[in-house]
């Protein structure tokens, strides 16, 4: 009985969980239909697929560099900002300086203004300095993006590691670099990985600034996913179908791969809850 | 016991503490200062001109003219707040409930087959573009070709239901679609607040035969609070800014039922060039943002994290 | 060479060295400059870009099919240049959405960039361009460049993409795609013979069948027709076209019904809206135009150019109100034969019926920031693209150029299956374009707000939705001095 029961409970979770993915199973799938077949009514849930979306796909011009762009300026961005993040994080949890829930307030707004608000004052700033187009600058910008939930989650996670591990470090000599590197550093691993995943995936999908203020050089996915849209005059559902199975890809991988750290929460010294 | 190594000099000067601060911290501000405060500043300048980009003439000072033809509207700014309200609040309600419930459900399914699988398919709503979103639901919702009405016609017998071009229900729709992509958000939260529940904690009110409820409010929301808190701030804030999902969708319509503040914005900013108007409304929504998350994090005193 | 005399010194024939060297150094580099044209004198000509190689970047709409026509057509034009005047030009491009272009070219020409030294621009948006002064008025270069010189095949055309504002002579375009709306119809449909004979049994008339027939019809007629084919069981119903709230899609399709009937949109003399937009007459008319959607497929209030595509080519529809820019989508491999491409039905009855539809198509403009060279090479394109060859490998790719001389030739008709109707539409008086005031886009998104709410029945009267419009448009234009007077007391009370 008990067995049926859990075998139940199983099953019902994972009916959830198909529930959730269904709309991207069907982008997926879309992505093998023809246009015909993903236009056809009633919908055709069976078809005879087709590979020609991808072929057309990896021979657009500049997929690759997108591609490319989007994974070199997303990690770039992330590794950047986690790092950064993590150094202002572990000085609010050890030193709490004057102000600090200020500062961290304060790093909460930057997140508050809508993209649109804030694109032009950017724009005529990155003009001015010639930093338009540059993989570095919009990195940077991406950077900045990312650092107010990787301080506060980065700082959670350092609250909950003993003070006693930097004293014992400090006390048998270490300097405060090994200390923030080699004793706290590793045991916030699951915290830096949540925030670089969290991070990542909010940098992978953005537009709007790399529109505007990135350029031929720098162009991403979702960029050649706004500009492929419509192909003469319709939708280019085949195109984006097959551009959006591709693209995610990357972050559904990650999120696989790194799960255990995004689950694992915050604690107190060595006890450890197991999720 | 052996001596104390010295330290180099330069390690030394480390153990200052002002200056560890100032190490620490200084990347931060910087990028702060030069990728936020100078826009921020700009923008707040901005909202006492009237500036058109487009008009080819400069910018023109005029006080608080900007800021007293927001509040006098025609556009109805109010309606548009009010919208925006309604969608944060159910929006993020929603989200919220629905994760949190799915992250207890999941929780403790640890020996579950394929549970790896299960989860990362629950997530993947999340990493979808936003563009592509839109434009794909747009299609899934559209009454002739959508896979939604196929069900719906098929199944049930309902006639064509056009979802979005409904002014009733649009705004549902769309609300429907932003709640798919951040619920699995909220259960990641949920299972990241569980996990942060000591273990020993757990086993020793389950010993004690503590009644479910206690326990959750006792030991788990104690320890879990802080990371469930977190999320929900942070999906406010995007939430109030709602914009990429819905311009694919129905871009505002039918008539004004899905607009939100920050497709106003866009709009102002971005279709018509008025920049100083544009910058006002910022400010303006930026003041509402500061005064929403002042108070959440007031009242669930998230600055300080409890201890023992 | 500067002869360089030296005060108070004796002999006026002694030169300094350094102008003689000066002297040899022009005229080594004038032989150099000179060789290339020696070989060419016959088949070149003069050109002071000679021998230099040039980076020229246009921004095109991406997604139509007329801009990447453009676009593809570049590299013959550096084929051109190089025959004729000795110089290398290569194209970058840089595309954007519909939705999006304004925004990118506007902010890269806010900041004085030479970014994007041509642009692909939308008719409406010529006055936001010009009045900023960022993209470069063409009278003088029309004066000087005989090329540029041509009759266009109806005023229209000179109104809608070359000048800025209404009624002046001011030129700051030229056309570069011509765009008209036109009816696609199924012909494999019409000709059917069930069809055909339900038809007469049923309406006591024929089933029209060709072009001529189509321009004789009225709307009422063809009320009839999509009546007709509107069978939702079968998954098939008679007409579409647009009501989306996006861009100006509804504005387009309801201008075709505001106009037709005799009504006006605004003067462009006084800049006056109110009172004129909103009439009994035009608020009749727009509710002529949502009860249009009984014969349209369900969701058809969502309908933009891509919608009423995908309906058409998967069978969905017997006719579509649709531009002719996308007459290649339109007509797929599979329906080829089977469409009729024919003007719109008239409005009214009699000898009053009359059409006047949108007028669509982009104009080329030219970034006013452009250093010399490339001003140069933008003037040469310019001239080329309206070279009568270049001009007819256009259409037969599938663009619709807008001069008399191309077409007025014989086999223009065969070129493509939309040519006749566009050359039709094209002519004085049946089509329009809307305002090109810079404001034009803040104006554009009242009344698409106002027409969308209308159609997916938010707001329930057509004449307060149009004071509502009207009222705010007349704010926005007195508000910039174009309209001399401010919105009247009525104002206060209207809303959606």
């Amino acid at each position: 009985m008990a067995r049926l029961r859990s075998r139940l409970y199983y099953a019902g979770l994972w009916l959830i969980s198909l529930v959730f993915f269904a709309p991207i199973a069907w982008i997926v799938l879309a992505s093998f239909k023809t246009r015909s077949d993903i236009l056809a009514v009633p919908p055709k849930l069976f078809f005879t697929p087709t590979l020609e979306n991808y072929v057309d796909l990896f021979q657009r011009q500049s997929l690759f560099l997108q591609l490319g762009n989007s994974i070199l300026l997303s990690l770039g961005a992330v590794v950047i900002a986690v790092f950064v993040s993590f150094l202002a994080a572990f000085c609010f949890s050890r030193f709490k300086p004057k102000g600090t829930d200020f500062l961290m307030f304060l790093l909460l707004s930057i997140r508050m203004l809508p993209g649109p608000a804030v694109i032009l004052p950017v724009f005529l700033m990155y003009a001015a300095f010639g930093w338009k187009d540059s993989h570095l600058w919009l990195m940077l910008f991406y950077a900045m993006f990312s650092i107010p939930f990787s301080v506060w989650i980065l700082k959670g996670f350092l609250d909950g590691v003993s003070t006693r591990f930097d004293e014992t470090g400090i006390v048998n000599g270490g300097s405060w670099f090994h200390v923030i590197f080699k004793v706290v550093l590793p045991q916030v691993r699951p915290g830096l990985i949540a925030a670089f995943i969290f991070n990542l995936i909010f940098v992978w999908n953005e537009f709007l600034f790399n529109f505007i203020i990135g350029g031929v050089t720098t162009q991403n996915i979702p960029y050649a996913l706004a500009v492929g849209t419509y192909a003469d005059g319709g939708v280019n559902w085949t195109f984006i179908s097959a551009m959006t199975s591709v693209y995610i890809i990357l972050p559904i991988t990650f999120i696989y791969i790194f799960q255990k750290y995004l689950l694992v929460g915050m604690t107190f010294g060595t006890v450890r809850g197991e999720v | 016991m052996s001596a104390i190594p010295s330290r180099p000099p330069l390690a030394r000067l480390f153990d200052d503490r002002r200056t560890m601060v100032l190490t620490l911290l200084a990347p931060v501000m910087l990028f702060f200062i030069v990728f936020n405060t100078i826009p921020t500043l700009w923008l707040l300048g901005l909202s006492f001109y009237n500036f058109s980009l487009t008009s080819g003439m400069p910018p023109e000072f005029i006080g608080a003219r900007n800021f007293v033809q927001i509040f006098n509207s025609r556009n109805g700014i109010w309606l548009d707040l009010s919208r925006t309200f309604t969608f944060v609040v159910c929006g993020v309600g929603i989200q919220t409930v629905l994760g949190a419930a799915l992250g207890f459900l999941f929780w403790g399914s640890r020996d579950m087959p394929g549970r790896r699988i299960a989860l990362t398919m629950l997530f993947a709503p999340m990493v979808l573009t936003p563009v592509a979103t839109g434009t794909f639901f747009r299609f899934i919702y559209d009454p002739t070709f959508g896979v939604l009405n196929a069900i719906s016609n098929g199944l049930f017998g309902t006639g064509p239901i056009d979802f979005l071009g409904n002014p009733s229900i649009a705004f549902w729709a769309v609300l429907a679609v932003d709640c798919w992509m951040w619920t699995p958000f909220m259960t990641l939260m949920t299972l990241a607040a569980l996990g942060s529940v000591p273990k020993a904690e757990l086993e020793a009110a389950e010993i004690d035969r503590v009644p479910f409820l206690r326990r959750l409010s006792l030991v788990i929301w104690h320890h879990g609070k802080f990371i469930l808190m977190l999320g929900i701030l942070l999906r406010t804030i995007d939430s109030f800014k709602t914009l990429d999902l819905i311009i694919p969708m129905t871009k505002g319509g039918p008539g004004q039922q899905t607009r939100l503040v920050a497709m106003e914005v866009n709009k102002q900013a971005f279709e018509s060039f008025n920049m100083g108007w544009s910058s006002a409304y910022s400010v303006l929504l930026l003041l509402i943002s500061i005064a929403m998350t002042s108070v959440f994090i007031y009242v669930l005193h998230l600055r300080r994290r409890r201890e023992g | 060479m500067t002869v360089f005399k030296s005060p108070g010194s004796g002999s006026k024939f002694v030169l300094p060295r350094r102008s003689l060297l000066k002297g040899g150094a022009a005229l080594g580099m004038s032989t150099a400059l000179g060789a290339p044209f020696i070989n060419r004198l016959f088949a070149a000509e003069e050109h002071p870009l000679a021998g230099q190689s040039i980076e020229m970047n246009i921004l095109g709409i991406a997604g139509w099919v007329p801009s990447s026509l453009g676009v593809k057509m570049s590299p013959l034009f550096a084929d051109f240049v190089k025959e004729k005047y000795g110089y290398n030009v290569s194209f970058a491009f840089a595309e954007a959405p519909f939705s999006d272009l304004f925004q990118k070219a506007a902010t890269s020409l806010a900041t004085k960039s030479q970014e994007y030294n041509i642009i692909i621009s939308d008719s409406q948006w010529l006055g936001a361009l010009a009045k900023p002064g960022w993209i470069l008025k063409l009278n003088d270069v029309i004066e000087k460049n005989p090329a540029l010189q041509l009759e266009w095949y109806s005023q229209t055309v000179v109104d809608t993409y070359m000048t800025y504002p209404d009624g002046t002579k001011d030129i700051w375009g030229l056309p570069q795609e011509g765009d008209v709306e036109a009816l696609y119809v199924r012909k494999d449909w019409l000709e059917d013979p069930k069809e055909k004979e339900a038809f007469q049994a049923k309406y006591g008339k024929p089933l029209p069948q060709t072009f001529e027939d189509f321009d004789a019809l009225t709307m009422d007629e063809f009320e009839k027709i999509a009546e007709f084919f509107t069978r939702p069981d079968d998954q098939r119903w008679g007409f579409a076209q647009q009501y989306s709230r996006v861009y100006d899609f509804a504005t387009c399709a309801f201008n075709n019904f505001l106009w037709s009937r005799g009504g006006e949109i605004w003067d462009p003399a006084t800049g006056q809206i109110e009172g004129i937009l909103n009439t009994q007459q035009n608020a009749d008319s727009l509710q002529a135009f949502k009860d249009w959607l009984k014969y349209c497929p369900p969701g058809a209030t969502n309908y933009g150019i891509a919608e009423g595509i995908d309906v058409f080519t998967q069978g969905k529809v017997f006719s579509t109100i649709q531009w002719a820019a996308v007459g290649s989508a339109m007509i797929t491999e599979e329906l080829k034969g089977k469409v009729l491409v024919v003007p719109p039905p008239k409005h009214g009855t009699g000898d009053a019926a009359k059409r006047i539809c949108s007028m669509g198509g982009q104009p080329w403009v030219i970034n006013a920031f452009n250093d010399e060279k490339k001003m140069r090479v933008a003037i040469d394109f310019m001239n080329w693209w309206y070279q009568p060859d270049t001009a007819v490998e256009f259409a037969k790719r599938g663009g619709n150029p807008c001069d008399k001389a191309t077409l007025s030739r014989d086999d223009f008709n065969d070129i493509n299956p939309w040519n006749q109707t566009y050359k039709f539409m094209l002519e004085e008086g049946r089509s329009r374009d809307f305002w090109h005031d810079p404001k034009y886009s803040e104006m554009l998104a009242i009344q698409q707000e106002g027409y969308s709410s209308f159609v997916t029945g938010q707001s329930s009267d057509p004449k307060a939705v149009l004071d509502y419009i009207a009222c705010a448009q007349q704010q926005i234009l007195s508000d910039e001095g174009v309209a001399k007077t401010a919105p009247s007391d009525a104002c206060a009370t209207t809303s959606l």
